[in-house]
């Protein structure tokens, strides 16, 4: 069975699903704010907001958000920032994957803890755009653009408490297996030892 | 869950990854090696250029609004920066005034047509000597430059003075118009010999102990004479202003008004002679 993807919602989704409506109601104002008339001389500071909330819906909700959506997006972020079609697509997937790929071991951890294993991702996700663009297209590259990375992970901690406040989310409502192991542990054991005086 | 079907049909995480990323590079191969995607481009473009102008407008109003307020204080700075900038150009342009002064007599200078047998020498006034009788100036030019004692000194209209000490990169100049200071010279108009004497006053020379009938009027120019060797002949020195008859003393004076243009300059001519130019030449 696929486990990426349960049938039905698991563990804290189960409890209280994320609606459909919230998810995409914040990935239209994280474009939005994207869209946004930044100054020139401050782009380079500026985080990608879009994929900050696509990977914070990979972690927190997979049901809604999926590498689907993580290339939809990412195509509607090379038609607005003008690179190269398929460039934001191809690191957006890559991003979502591995934030789904670190999922079950992000919800242990509190919210910086999230952060600091969620900025290698934002990092290497714009500098594998930078690359791509000096690779396909662009004479040169304004290396300063990497420091966007190391912002969208430091600006995902307040981002992550303001949904994880909207959607109800804690890591207490993970449900531990650890009391099911030791559960079926004592029952085998319970077993072998009724077995054991015959 | 009714319609949930009982086995994943759906493909791997990975699988789904490794064809986005396919679709991706595909992609981005065509984008940059073919115009195809350019229509995509152009219509996506249209929709989304009048959102970005859209949220663009409140921060134009802002930043529209505080430009409003700041402009006050913006007004008054330039303001006074432009006052600042009016006076040093003013400065400047004094400087200019001078400068253009000085060159046109360093022009008249240099077309001087200088007496037989001198060499001259442009000095440049460096101090002027603040007596009032014994009225000298400073040169920057002295023994170094072979200039000697007892050498006159002109300008572009007429004669200023003697040198009167030679340092060794200065000299001292005693002009025409001290109290000391004696010309040989000749009327121009009837030759008739003459000295004439500095009073200490700046533009003011006399002939004394002048016979009572004595052939001078008024206008008259006075020349040196060149009899005494240290003058070269026919330097303008003074032009007659008024004949005082004798009232206390047998004899009439002449006052006069020296034509060089004493304490008007910064440059003078030192008329050096000219086989002393080549004497220390073969000095050397």
């Amino acid at each position: 069975m696929n486990a990426d993807k349960p049938l039905v919602p698991q563990g804290p989704e189960l409890l209280d699903p994320v609606s459909a409506r919230l998810v995409a109601v914040t990935l239209v104002l994280a474009y939005l704010a994207n869209l946004l008339p930044w100054p020139d001389s401050l782009r380079w500071l500026v985080p990608d907001f879009t994929l900050m909330l696509l990977l914070y819906w990979c972690i927190h909700a997979p049901h809604r958000a999926n590498l689907g959506l993580a290339m939809l997006l990412g195509l509607l972020a090379d038609v607005t920032l003008g690179g190269l079609m398929g460039q934001h697509a191809l690191t957006y997937t890559l991003a979502a994957y591995a934030a789904l790929g670190l999922r079950r071991r992000l919800e242990n951890f509190h919210l910086s803890g999230r952060a600091l294993q969620l900025l290698p991702i934002f990092f290497g996700q714009q500098l594998l755009n930078l690359l791509l663009g000096l690779a396909f297209h662009l004479p040169d590259v304004d290396w300063r653009f990497l420091v966007a990375g190391v912002a969208a992970g430091l600006f995902w901690i307040p981002v992550a408490h303001l949904l994880d406040g909207l959607t109800g989310w804690t890591n207490k409502m993970h449900i531990e297996p650890a009391d099911n192991r030791t559960s079926a542990r004592s029952l085998l054991k319970s077993q072998s030892g009724a077995r054991g005086p015959k | 869950m009714a319609n949930a079907p009982m086995f994943a049909r759906a493909m791997g995480l990975t699988t789904r990854l490794a064809l986005y990323c396919l679709a991706s590079l595909v992609l981005m191969v065509v984008d940059s090696r073919y115009d195809a995607l350019t229509t995509i481009r152009s219509l996506s473009a249209a929709v989304i250029y009048p959102v970005q102008g859209f949220l663009a407008k409140p921060f134009d109003f802002l930043s529209e609004a505080g430009d409003f307020f700041t402009v006050h204080g913006k007004i008054l700075r330039e303001n006074r920066r432009l006052i600042l900038e009016s006076q040093v150009f003013a400065s400047r342009l004094q400087g200019y005034e001078a400068l253009k002064n000085e060159n046109a007599q360093l022009r008249k200078l240099l077309n001087l047509s200088h007496p037989a047998g001198t060499r001259p020498m442009a000095a440049e006034i460096i101090r002027i000597q603040p007596d009032p009788f014994d009225r000298r100036i400073i040169v920057d030019k002295g023994s170094a430059d072979g200039v000697e004692a007892g050498r006159p000194v002109v300008d572009a209209a007429g004669l200023v003075g003697q040198v009167t000490r030679v340092y060794a990169a200065s000299s001292e100049v005693s002009l025409l118009t001290s109290k000391e200071q004696d010309a040989p010279v000749q009327d121009q108009r009837n030759g008739l010999r003459l000295i004439v004497s500095g009073t200490g006053s700046g533009d003011q020379l006399e002939v004394r102990y002048l016979d009572m009938h004595v052939d001078v009027k008024p206008g008259d120019i006075l020349v040196t004479s060149g009899i005494d060797t240290v003058y070269p002949l026919g330097i303008p020195v003074a032009r007659v202003l008024r004949i005082e008859p004798p009232r206390q003393t047998p004899f009439a004076k002449v006052v006069c008004e020296p034509i060089g243009e004493i304490g008007q300059h910064r440059h003078v001519l030192i008329l050096n002679r000219a086989d002393a130019a080549q004497a220390s030449g073969a000095r050397k």
